[in-house]
């Protein structure tokens, strides 16, 4: 039931990408800044990051899904209402409850987190380069849903102790929505997303069980 | 995004879409040998029930093809889609609200193509609430750029009771010429066999193709009964019949009933059922365009034909 092809969808992240010109190199400084605050281990320093993801998910929801995307796909409108969604946990868990702390900790969700963010900001738009979609085709990160949803995942596994499940919910339903494109759409990039989304929320759950 | 079948065209069909190419450059007057298939003879009419009306027996779909946002390279492709489409015979464009920006697109389309006839103008109310069809009926007018509407359909059965208060007061008003229902993907059947035992209607759109021939048993019969026109969604299950039939041999028997290609074989299946009005096929493409108006000529299979046809098929 996706009611637009790979050329139109091509298309249109193209104008969403040059009507928004330089917020992916905002975007992509403020990403690095994200892991470079995982190492303050504060608690600014987790607010902080709690705040950015917060900011690219409405972000992606006002602008991206109900802005651009609303053109072509009849269901923009629900994504863009759970994007923002998205932003408003991130906001109440992060900043408000102060109920996660971002920061580094060695051990394989650390580790795994800091891989996963390296491909989220570097390894997916180069990959998305490498299969033909040069700017300003290129799904950015920090602009773009999946890169930033890998992003995501990162961030929820470099938490210190218990990381909140309700924030990965979204996230995860995203990158299995991401996995049906990468068939019907002919986009075998995303065909990462359900597999990096279902292996993280498992992750997540094995270390909260872990930490327990 | 490449389809296999795009790199198996018929001769015919590679000339036609030459032609068609040079034609949407301007130079078509130079080569009208190849713009235009000679000796092919009129194009199939089917009647409208409910008025006589005769239109072509093959129409157009819109579904992903023409939602291509604001992008005019892609519109302007579009456009000489369209174009094809109705040189060769073709009016009847069928959308919704439901499919983004295609009901735009084909606006945008409509005011560039080139000595076209009257477009048989088909598109949808899709809402789940009455009160919302009234302001998206408008909305379509403002895209399509026309006043009245040939055809509104309830989208899916939404809300057909309510929506079909609305279509029957606008087409009492001489806003909409005829009135209809949809489904599609095989889904809900029951309920659509009872809307159009119990409803008046003019015309009734569902799935049906070589593949997918329930159809045959309730839905067709029972339109042919009460009069109803039947536009056909999904003729080639999407891409999927090309996807699964491509790679075998067109059988030589199909040349019988002039089917030059998969598509035409596949159409004129659809077509020669006494039921259908007007199948609704989808492309992106000019040379496939052309394929799919093919199907617009010639002769059509017999009863005979049609089960061999649907043996052949079943064989591979």
């Amino acid at each position: 039931m996706i009611p637009f092809d790979s050329v139109a969808f091509f298309a249109n992240l193209a104008q969403y990408n040059e009507a928004i010109w330089p917020a992916q190199v905002v975007a992509l400084a403020l990403g690095l800044a994200a892991l470079v605050l995982l190492f303050a281990r504060t608690t600014w320093s987790s607010m902080l990051i709690a705040a950015l993801l917060a900011a690219s998910w409405i972000w992606m929801g006002v602008v991206y899904h109900l802005q651009h995307f609303a053109t072509i796909n009849f269901l923009a409108p629900v994504l863009g209402i759970a994007f923002i969604l998205q932003g408003l946990l991130f906001i109440w868990t992060g900043l408000i409850t102060r109920r996660v702390a971002f920061g580094f900790e060695p051990g394989v969700a650390g580790w795994t987190g800091l891989a996963l963010a390296a491909f989220a900001i570097a390894g997916y738009p180069a990959l998305a380069w490498g299969l033909g979609h040069a700017w300003p085709e290129l799904p950015a990160f920090g602009v773009a849903p999946c890169p930033t949803g890998i992003f995501t995942f990162a961030m929820l596994l470099t938490t210190l102790g218990r990381s909140p499940v309700h924030l990965a919910i979204i996230p995860l339903l995203w990158a299995l929505i991401s996995g049906t494109a990468a068939y019907f759409l002919d986009m075998p990039l995303d065909i990462v997303m359900p597999v990096i989304g279902l292996s993280t929320f498992a992750l997540i759950v094995w270390k909260n069980r872990v930490q327990a | 995004m490449h389809d296999a079948y795009d790199d198996h065209l018929s001769r015919r069909a590679l000339l036609a879409s030459l032609g068609a190419s040079l034609g949407a450059m301007g130079a078509a007057r130079l080569l009208p040998a190849l713009a235009a298939p000679a000796n092919r003879g009129d194009p199939i009419m089917r009647t409208i029930p409910n008025s006589g009306e005769a239109i072509p027996a093959v129409g157009m779909g819109t579904w992903i093809t023409f939602n291509v946002g604001e992008d005019v390279g892609l519109r302007n492709k579009r456009a000489q889609v369209l174009q094809a489409f109705f040189d060769n015979g073709g009016r009847v464009i069928d959308s919704s609200p439901m499919y983004g920006s295609s009901e735009e697109v084909v606006g945008y389309c409509l005011k560039r193509v080139e000595n076209a006839p009257p477009a048989f103008a088909a598109t949808k109310v899709w809402s789940l609430l009455q009160s919302l069809g009234e302001g998206q009926i408008e909305d379509s007018r403002k895209l399509w750029g026309r006043e009245t509407f040939d055809l509104m359909q309830v989208h899916n059965l939404l809300n057909w009771e309510g929506h079909l208060e609305t279509l029957r007061a606008e087409k009492a008003e001489g806003r909409l010429r005829y009135i209809g229902v949809t489904t599609s993907h095989g889904r809900r059947h029951d309920e659509m066999a009872e809307v159009m035992r119990t409803v008046p209607l003019d015309f009734v759109q569902f799935t049906y193709n070589i593949v997918d021939r329930e159809a045959e048993e309730r839905l067709l019969p029972l339109a042919a009964d009460r009069g109803l026109a039947v536009l056909i969604n999904r003729p080639f299950r999407r891409k999927e019949l090309f996807h699964r039939f491509e790679r075998y041999p067109l059988p030589e028997w199909a040349a019988e009933f002039d089917a030059a290609n998969w598509a035409q074989f596949f159409l004129k299946f659809i077509i020669s059922h006494p039921a259908v009005t007007c199948p609704i096929p989808a492309t992106t493409r000019v040379d496939h365009m052309l394929e799919n108006m093919g199907a617009l000529y010639g002769r059509l299979p017999d009863p005979a034909m049609r089960k061999r046809m649907v043996d052949y098929i079943e064989s591979l």
